[in-house]
């Protein structure tokens, strides 16, 4: 199928396109240069049109995703999706797979990735993507308390870590390397925590930083088109900035490799609002969002993504065990905990965003420091779906970046007082500009995940996902942002009509991306010397059923990746 | 002001949801026009006339709108679920969900209910004339905000744990009643003038649970605090009290949380201090 698509406001940052009016053709799949006369014409005139959004981090499959499911049926009734022609589908903060696919593809967004995957359960997650249709997708496994990996950085083996790293990359079809509470969900198994870098990991006896830079190394020995992705210690508890500026600051003498894709950053910080706490107490608790903004500002070696808090009613879920422990104790509704054998856990806790509670006012306010105080290169648009808010929250977030008068509505009529006491939102008239939205959903992320060579962007051979919003680039209305993100005029995936006006049309089933790294043979067969035994002995099932098999996804893309020079 | 009569004609093998047919929405309507609502029945639909004979009664001596259902069974889910004003009255059995999430107005049911009596009830007042199954007036199935207001009257027995996750109001039930009423109260009163199976509270935070007859097991986690006479049940600090005849053991729990303010009454002349 060919199309032209004329006349619409492009913002396409990662080809310098400024809202420039230009016509974008397709053709097979890809946008190309131009098109035949059989090419169907679609008027995109006072339209804005941006590459298909691209996340980089979200949950939505798998096994936390499901218990979250399980636990809250309440919240499947409050969100039931019924629409003619489409498979049925429910829940607000945790849908259903078909419901999440319809949603982020209603949206505009094209590609999306699951944030943890535990590497034992990695079958669970691709069950689940192949039942999530509209999108591409991928996952990360977690790294950050497995006891090979843990044992490995011990004896300082960086090259059997990278062997082990690339080996359970593909035996999970996953990523990349997700790190979330190094050492800490490990401690959480003997009923401890850490809390800061240098604390120590119970039994293995190195800390959280000995493993954020050992498996930054590994990250860059091997060239994956990621790079590290870290979750670190003290999510959620006040003065924890200190902490989060500690663990960006600890890998910045390491050079980014990638052997796939442009990314320059060696480290990407997830959720950073849950990490920018100043103060000893919630008491005292005050925003660090702008100190911790101006640290990325300032240096080239990272990445950030928000983690805005959208004063919901959600589902908490991560593999941070013992901080959804602490979050339970807080509000002391029901929970679910888990560990995964030898690799990771994860706990599960509804939560309720009151835009009335000072403490979540605050959470809300110093996202949106971030946001505002950050430069727009280096920060992504995510809720940590749904662990600050759904992502159908996505539109409404852009509406506060854009619209001054919209975010002053919210700070004076509708969030306690802290938000603006204790953070600095007020001190800036800063709007983003629909160029910045672009960024921050498309072209950083497409970037940063190293997936830019044909994702994120609309130039010349780039995949042919794209989006038409049907908005003035200079409204300031809210309510109007909020809609015209939320339902797309057009969504394009892979060259068809997949969404009109909001409402899918046509009924796609993406590719599953993974990482292919290729090691030295003989450095496998050590590995799998070290491996076999450990399985035997440790593991509840045997090597062979552990890889994920060929049939679990309705089309799998690798990268692949040479990383044979490792010995 | 109409009565709306609905009569079943005909066997009912997969029941059939009736929330839509509320008595302020039907007395805007005409005979027809109510003949040609649809019904959702499993995966498909039925219209009204397909299930009912309808018939309409207007006089002066209707003063609130009114729809009364005869011949009803268990088949007839949802029953003057949401209401928001106005009397249904059931004559036979009731399906699932009667009353749920009512705001005002009443619902009484000559005969049995099914399980799930006005769950999340919010107002008005709900009566069964006969028997209810299982979690009367409790909260959605995993919410932890139940009931919140309103009267329910249970003239026969009730099943096991009602008024799960209670807020505030009123479950009266006359007859006996199975394992767990009041599991997880958090306000409101229960008052049950027959026989308990047992673990009456459990884990209630807040609340009272009054038992006329014998609790053939208490649970352990409640403290005793003494014996009371005609007591007033304050629940907040601004409660006027509701009082309450009789001479009562009275317990606080359930002591597995923490700082329960939960009461529970017990007959003196039904129960024993030992059980
Ligand atoms: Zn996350």
């Amino acid at each position: 199928m060919e199309y032209i698509i004329k006349n619409g406001t492009v913002y396409d940052p990662t080809n310098k396109v400024d809202g420039e009016k230009m016509d974008i053709c397709i053709k097979d799949g890809r946008v190309v240069e131009k098109v035949s006369n059989n090419a169907i014409v679609l008027d995109a005139n006072n339209k804005i049109i941006m590459p298909g959004g691209v996340d980089s981090h979200s949950h939505i499959a798998g096994a936390k995703v499901n218990t979250g499911r399980t636990l809250r049926p309440e919240d499947s009734k409050k969100d039931v999706w019924h629409k003619e022609g489409l498979r049925k589908g429910s829940g607000f903060s945790v849908p259903s797979t078909y419901k999440t696919g319809y949603q982020y593809s209603g949206m505009g967004y094209t590609t999306v990735i699951e944030a943890a995957m535990p590497p034992l359960i990695a079958r669970h997650t691709h069950e689940e993507f192949v039942d999530l249709p509209q999108i591409d997708k991928a996952a990360m496994p977690l790294f950050g308390n497995n006891w090979m990996v843990l044992e490995y950085l011990k004896n300082g083996d960086l090259n059997m870590c990278a062997a082990y790293v690339a080996w359970l990359l593909k035996a999970t079809r996953g990523f990349a390397i997700k790190i979330v509470n190094p050492g800490g969900t490990e401690a959480w198994g003997w009923g401890k925590n850490v809390h800061g870098l240098d604390d120590e990991i119970p039994y293995f006896g190195i800390t959280p930083r000995d493993v954020v830079r050992g498996l930054a190394q590994v990250n860059e020995m091997l060239g994956l088109p990621h790079s590290i992705h870290v979750h670190p210690n003290n999510l959620g508890h006040p003065g924890n900035w200190e902490t989060t500026l500690d663990t960006m600051d600890c890998v910045k003498d390491i050079k980014a490799k990638p052997k796939h894709g442009k990314r320059d950053t060696v480290y990407y910080n997830t959720h950073v609002q849950f990490h920018s706490y100043g103060g000893t107490s919630w008491k005292d608790c005050v925003s660090k969002g702008v100190e911790v903004a101006e640290y990325v500002n300032k240096h080239d070696h990272l990445m950030v993504d928000i983690g805005q808090i959208t004063l919901d009613e959600t589902t908490t879920m991560t593999a941070d065990g013992p901080m959804e422990y602490d979050l339970h104790m807080t509000n002391g509704l029901k929970w679910a905990n888990c560990d995964v054998e030898l690799e990771t856990g994860s706990g599960v806790v509804p939560f309720i965003y009151s835009p009335k509670g000072p403490v979540y006012s605050l959470q809300w306010a110093i996202g949106l420091d971030l946001f505002l105080h950050a430069n727009s290169d280096k920060v992504i648009l995510t809720t940590d779906h749904p662990n600050a808010g759904p992502f159908i929250r996505y539109p409404r977030v852009i509406a506060w970046l854009i619209s001054e008068e919209y975010r002053k509505d919210w700070i004076e009529n509708r969030v306690h007082k802290w938000a603006a006491q204790k953070s600095h939102i007020t001190d800036t008239d800063r709007e983003y500009t629909m160029y910045e939205i672009a960024k921050i959903t498309r072209a950083n992320t497409s970037k940063v995940l190293g997936l830019s060579d044909d994702r994120g962007h609309l130039g010349l051979g780039a995949r042919a996902d794209l989006a038409i919003y049907d908005i003035d680039p200079e409204e300031k209305s809210g309510k109007k942002i909020e809609k015209a993100f939320l339902e797309a005029n057009y969504v394009f995936k892979n060259g068809d009509i997949v969404v009109k006006d909001g409402n899918v049309v046509k009924e796609v089933f993406g590719n599953t991306i993974y990482v292919d790294a290729k090691i030295n043979e003989e450095l496998e067969a050590e590995l799998m010397k070290d491996l076999e035994p450990r399985f035997k002995k440790y593991y509840s099932v045997n090597i062979e059923n552990y890889p994920v098999q060929e049939a679990y996804a309705n089309q799998w893309e690798p990268i692949n990746i040479d990383a044979t020079e490792i010995k | 002001m109409k009565e709306i009569v609905f009569t079943v004609k005909k066997d009912i093998d997969v029941p059939v949801e009736l929330d839509s047919l509320l008595p302020v929405k039907l007395q805007e309507m005409s005979v027809e026009e109510i003949k040609k609502i649809e019904l959702p029945q499993g995966n498909k639909k039925i219209s009204v006339e397909e299930l009912f004979n309808v018939n309409v009664n207007e006089n002066e001596a209707i003063t609130t709108p009114k729809v009364t259902i005869n011949d009803s069974s268990m088949k007839l889910k949802r029953i003057g679920e949401k209401m928001e004003a106005g009397e249904i009255v059931v004559n036979g059995d009731a399906g699932m969900y009667v009353g749920a999430e009512m705001k005002s107005g009443k619902i009484t049911v000559n005969g049995n209910a099914e399980c799930w009596v006005a769950q999340n009830l919010k107002g008005g007042e709900v009566i069964i004339n006969g028997d209810a199954k299982d979690y009367v007036g409790s909260a959605y199935r995993g919410d932890w905000r139940g009931m919140s207001g309103g009267k329910i009257t249970i003239n026969g027995n009730a099943g096991t744990e009602i008024g799960e996750y209670m807020k505030k109001g009123l479950i009266v039930v006359n007859g006996n009643c199975k394992i767990m009423p009041g599991v997880h109260q958090n306000g409101g009163i229960i008052i049950i003038n027959g026989e308990v199976e047992g673990r009456a509270g459990g884990e209630m935070l807040k609340g009272a649970i009054v038992i006329n007859g014998p609790l053939k097991s208490k649970l352990p986690s409640f403290e005793y605090e003494g014996i009371v006479e005609d007591p007033v049940i304050k629940l907040t600090k601004k409660d006027e009290g509701t009082p309450i005849k009789g001479t009562y053991y009275k317990y606080i729990g359930d002591f597995v949380s923490n700082k329960p303010k939960g009461q529970l009454y017990l007959s003196v002349e039904h129960n024993d201090l030992t059980c």
